[in-house]
């Protein structure tokens, strides 16, 4: 019946207490952020995928030579890796961000706020999820660009922690989005004006060599670079930049990310007015 | 003393209350101009309201679009027939803007009406299915061209744009904005979720739109997919738009006018007829 026999008795309620992490409490929330992806699969997953298929055709029949090279590959090698982490990153934006916008403006936000879950956990709550759908994403969409190369992933180990940081990197900003965000249209503008624009100029479509020279600097402080190049040597063994120093970049850029949602959940930064 | 001073203008009015005619039915011509003019108003506040969503979003887009392609591809396809790549290139993806925002506009307004309720708004007035249909497909069309115009612009900074026939160009972005809106209209009224709507965005249009030859002269194509791609209207549009700017096209362009006029023709008629039945509108 329950495993709080005090209270049939007619004791006086005590606190219920929690050890390090509420497991039941994160347990249920991961689940609820997954049912929300997994019931919109066709937009989530096999949308998705389409896009990536279609980005890789449009390129394919634009170029009319096969001996075309990108970054010291042939293109379309170089292209899959980037289809890949594009798809990945797009999944992971959206993911926290478009719950915490739903909820705050259907104003169901207390039924999360109100629950015995610490700020740390609402926060690993949502990454946990982020991260789930990413890496679902991350296998979809390199099956159905499989048949246009034929690449098999170079590193493994390397394929999933590019991935996987990568997700974590846009999936904290997509809390920090969301929390920002009053209305659907602030997270429509985030997504067009700052995320589509660090993605599309991360050396996605083209090698950053393929910039001019004053630009690149900029290029490179992009940290999305660093997630594309580390997945595209995870990919092809190739990179642009050292894959161990791109992994250091990513690690620093979500723990800051990290910290800085976890202080606006934490002060509850229009969520709790 | 004073309550009786302060009451003073409530009493009763002696002038007797002038006789009135009992309303009668209001009349209209052939058009009832004020309601179409409301309806098209009100179709256009919509998008302006969220101008950084429907208006400045697109020519971003459009703008990343160009860039990257131009960047990844430029010295490594060099020319498609006898123009850039880049000069190639600008038409098409002006011309993917507007489809995608004349349909955007109407296919969300019939969208967000029928999920909020407020459909009755516009079944209720006394407008015609004809005035109907031509009040959303006004704000299609008006948000179609401002977003082609402002992505035109935008790219004149970077593209050497020649306009080798502006009728041709007009032609073009008209009958295609046109056959966007009118299908957009069937979308919002054929789906009941958000989720249809986003189907129908993801697998219909955005494919359509891709592979219609923005990115490549159609005659790249093995034999039997230049077949199938002439039989996508997009393609029409798209090449029949370019030829306007450079001159050249894959097909001829009366051959393009002739298919976008019957297709316009066609899903207008289809329009009307759902808005006269009340098709999942009036149920």
């Amino acid at each position: 019946m329950t495993d709080r026999p005090e209270l049939l008795l007619g004791g006086t309620p005590a606190a219920r207490r929690f050890g390090l992490l509420n497991w039941l409490g994160f347990a249920t929330f991961y689940r609820r952020e997954m049912a929300r992806g997994f019931k919109i699969w066709k937009i989530t997953l096999a949308a998705p995928a389409i896009r990536a298929v279609l980005f890789a055709s449009v390129f394919g029949l634009a170029i009319d030579r096969p001996d075309v090279t990108m970054g010291g590959m042939p293109f379309m090698t170089f292209l899959i890796p980037g289809l890949i982490a594009v798809a990945v990153l797009e999944r992971a934006f959206e993911s926290a961000a478009f719950s915490i916008v739903y909820d705050k403006t259907e104003g169901i936000f207390g039924d999360l706020a109100m629950l015995p879950l610490t700020p740390g956990e609402i926060v690993f709550g949502f990454v946990s999820a982020t991260l789930t759908g990413s890496l679902m994403v991350a296998t979809v969409v390199g099956a159905a660009l499989f048949p246009f190369v034929g690449l098999f992933p170079f590193d493994l180990f390397a394929l999933f922690f590019f991935v996987g940081i990568g997700s974590l990197m846009i999936g904290f900003f997509s809390q920090i989005a969301g929390l920002w965000a009053k209305k659907w249209d602030y997270i429509n503008s985030v997504q067009t004006f700052i995320f589509l624009p660090f993605v599309y100029f991360s050396g996605v479509f083209f090698s950053l060599g393929s910039l001019p020279a004053f630009v690149q600097p900029f290029a490179r402080a992009n940290p999305v670079f660093y997630v594309v190049d580390g997945i595209r040597f995870a990919m092809t063994g190739q990179s642009e930049t050292d894959p161990l120093f791109s992994a250091l970049v990513c690690v620093g850029v979500v723990a800051v990310f990290w910290a800085i949602s976890f202080r606006l959940f934490s002060v509850g930064y229009r969520l709790k007015s | 003393m004073s309550d009786v001073t302060e009451n003073q203008h409530l009493k009763p009015i002696d002038t007797p209350v002038p006789a009135v005619a009992p309303p009668r039915v209001r009349q209209f011509g052939a058009v009832n101009w004020r309601g179409l003019w409301t309806l098209y108003h009100r179709e256009v506040k919509r998008f302006f309201k969220v101008f950084t969503q429907t208006l400045a979003a697109p020519v971003v887009t459009t703008l990343l679009f160009y860039t990257i392609f131009t960047v990844a591809l430029q010295s490594r396809v060099g020319t498609v027939g006898t123009v850039s790549f880049t000069v190639f290139l600008a038409p098409g993806l002006i011309m993917m803007t507007i489809l995608q925002n004349s349909f955007a506009n109407t296919s969300s307004s019939m969208m967000t009406s029928k999920i909020q309720g407020n459909i009755v708004d516009v079944l209720m007035p006394p407008i015609s299915p004809l005035e109907m249909l031509c009040g959303f497909l006004g704000g299609g069309l008006t948000r179609g061209f401002i977003v082609g115009i402002s992505a035109t612009l935008a790219m004149m900074v970077f593209v050497d744009f020649t306009f080798h026939n502006p009728a041709i160009i007009l032609f073009f972005a008209f009958t295609a904005s046109t056959m966007m809106a009118l299908l957009g209209m069937i979308g919002g009224i054929w789906a009941e979720k958000f989720d249809h709507m986003a189907a129908i965005t993801n697998f219909i249009v955005v494919p359509l739109s891709f592979l219609s030859g923005t990115f490549y002269s159609i005659d790249r194509l093995p034999e039997i997919w230049q077949t199938v791609a002439h039989l996508n209207p997009f393609f029409y549009v798209i090449d029949g738009f370019r030829y306007g700017f450079i001159g050249q096209g894959d097909a001829p362009f009366w051959l393009g006018a002739l298919v976008m006029v019957t297709v316009d023709v066609v899903l207008f008629l289809v329009v009307h007829r759902m808005l006269v039945t009340g098709y999942k509108l009036k149920s």
